[in-house]
């Protein structure tokens, strides 16, 4: 048993370790947020459709969005380049 | 003088006459020939002069026009920078004068907000059960169902960082009997990169679907739970201990991958006789536990979105734990969900096998429940008025068929949980899960055919209307704490209605 889980988790941490940091959205160049403002338009009703009804940006601050997407991506295992570009169309109303 | 001599003077002075002109006048006065020589060569110098004086012209004219040409650039870029001058101060009259973009606003906001933020999320609800039953269920309960209850279940999010959020549900309910309260979850999530969450703390079971996305009131398209995630759990409901999971990207847009692996205390139940009731990880139960669970959950979306075939989503599920002293809880499922357009499906199968103590055969349980609702979205009914099309363009029925197969039920946890004791609400038992408070649900072979009409006010302000008709077969028995088995018997059905509002906040 201890074995299993040591076993599973330095996998993942390996896994892990290999990937890069976590995206941001800071200093976004005009072109970068037109270019995630239109991925985020085709991915929100689709990915937040999955579990529940899609719910308009126009309901949060931008600053709720950046918390309720941080739990949104980890319960949803939303992968982050797809996350970051849902939270750019929701922040943008 | 010879003669000689003479001749030679003659040839000389001859010579002389001839070399010589003979009139003084003639050598002062020039000749013609000479004066227009002259002329000519005084024409020829003057012809260069003017020569190079247009020469000198041209020269000077083309400085002027070059003057004249620079003149007029450095004219042009005075007027342009007094046109852009005046522009720019225009504009800046204008920014000064308007109020910020959202942007700007934004960014100012969060910078006045702090980097440490919070947030309150979650739901809140009012329902009316009505449940009329038809007969007792093996003698132990006969009750009907006529009340109503309120849940709170307020979540809240801290975010000290980018990548570090803290999240916490309170699942609180008011029913007949009084107040209950839970501590659903309560979790950090650190972002570690891209690929790697760690989750630590009390959380869902990341088992299937159900637990983790389906429970919030408002998400749940009905107002019940499935049989195998509400009042009969084949898996515990929650866990406290760590996760790691992440998601990923395989091939075109929409097509993913995501994994989930725990451990934590392991599993829990009401008690060590056949059919004991999985319990809240939060519950005074937990103390049998003196092992550690393992779980992991794979789901793949195969479909690409660029092709609009929908979103189809498929997972498997594995729990295993030591409960009570090394007798192990084995359980696994599979999952899936799809949606295109108005219509969402989605369903579970679920298998748990508890060995038992002294000597006692094997707790095996199943469970499943499969599920579909179809928003009548693009209704359009002829012959009756847009507002009537408009109510009803907010409709979603539903239907859903969930099942469970134990080989026994605990009568203590029957007595507990039928709404007698605590109010429909399990606090604590089965957490902020809606129920219809039938006994019917609590067969050891339960079955349930849920028809529900959702109206949707908004995205997440919903009222569920939910029609239970409850098909318990024959089989099993009950079980009393001293591990007496007492066989079922006959099972009635029973009916039972719910209505609920709920809002998600």
């Amino acid at each position: 048993m201890k074995r299993i889980l040591a076993a599973i988790v330095l996998a993942t941490l390996a896994i892990g370790y290999a990937g890069v940091p976590v995206s941001a959205q800071e200093n976004l160049s005009a072109a970068e947020h037109r270019r995630l403002f239109r991925e985020g338009a085709k991915l929100w009703p689709v990915y937040c459709n999955t579990c529940h009804n899609a719910r308009p940006g126009s309901e949060k601050a931008p600053y709720e969005w950046d918390q309720i997407m941080m739990h949104m991506r980890t319960l949803g295992n939303i992968p982050p380049d797809d996350a970051n570009a849902i939270l750019v169309y929701l922040k943008s109303r | 003088m010879g003669y000689g001599k003479l001749r030679g003077l003659c040839l000389f002075f001859g010579a002389l006459w001839l070399i010589v002109p003979l009139h003084p006048a003639s050598a002062a006065a020039p000749s013609e020939e000479q004066m227009l020589r002259r002329i000519m060569r005084e024409v020829n110098e003057l012809k260069a002069d003017k020569q190079q004086d247009e020469e000198k012209i041209q020269d000077l004219e083309q400085r002027v026009g070059a003057i004249q040409n620079q003149n007029h650039q450095l004219k042009e870029a005075n007027q342009k920078l007094q046109t852009d001058t005046t522009a720019k101060i225009a504009t800046l009259q204008t920014k000064v004068d308007a109020p910020p973009s959202p942007e700007e606003f934004g960014g100012a906001f969060d910078r006045y907000l702090g980097t440490h933020t919070f947030t309150v999320t979650g739901a809140a609800g009012g329902q009316f059960v009505y449940n009329q039953q038809n007969a007792a269920l093996n003698n132990l309960h006969h009750d009907s169902q006529n009340s109503f209850f309120v849940d709170w279940e307020p979540m809240i999010l801290y975010r000290p960082t980018d990548w570090i959020l803290f999240q916490g549900v309170i699942s609180t309910g008011f029913g007949s009997t009084g107040t209950g309260v839970d501590l659903s979850t309560a979790d950090f999530q650190i972002l570690a990169n891209k690929y790697l969450t760690v989750v630590a703390g009390l959380f869902d079971q990341p088992f299937g679907d159900w637990y983790e996305t389906q429970s919030p009131m408002w998400v749940n398209r009905f107002v019940t739970a499935p049989l195998p995630f509400g009042v009969e759990s084949v898996v515990p409901p929650g866990e406290i201990g760590v996760q790691l999971r992440g998601g990923m990207q395989f091939g075109a847009l929409g097509q993913d991958f995501d994994y989930t692996v725990w451990g934590g205390n392991g599993p829990n139940y009401s008690s060590t006789v056949l059919g004991a009731a999985v319990s809240s990880p939060t519950s005074v139960a937990s103390s049998q536990s003196s092992g550690k669970s393992i779980g992991a959950r794979f789901r793949v979306y195969p479909l690409p979105l660029e092709k609009e075939w929908g979103r189809l989503e498929l997972g498997a599920s594995t729990y295993n734990g030591e409960w009570n002293n090394r007798d192990w809880l084995t359980s696994w499922g599979v999952d899936f969900n799809y949606f295109i357009d108005n219509l969402q499906t989605r369903g579970e199968w679920l298998e748990a096998y508890r060995q038992m103590p002294n000597g006692q055969t094997s707790d095996n349980r199943q469970g499943w429940y499969v599920q579909a609702g179809y928003f009548l979205g693009g209704l359009n009914v002829p012959y009756i008025p847009d507002q009537l099309n408009g109510y009803l363009q907010r409709l979603e029925p539903l239907v859903r068929y969930s099942g469970v197969n134990q080989r026994g039920v605990s009568t203590d946890d029957l007595a507990a949980a039928t709404g007698i004791g605590l109010g429909g609400t399990q606090v604590g038992l089965v957490p902020d899960f809606g129920i219809n408070g039938s006994p019917a649900t609590y067969a050891p072979h339960a079955r349930e055919v849920a028809l529900g009409l959702d109206y949707w006010f908004a995205p997440s302000i919903v009222w569920q209307n939910e029609f239970d008709i409850e098909l318990p077969r024959a089989g099993g028995v009950f079980v009393s704490p001293t591990g007496v088995e007492t066989p079922a018997g006959a099972t009635p059905n029973d009916r039972a209605f719910l209505s609920q509002f709920t809002v998600g906040f």
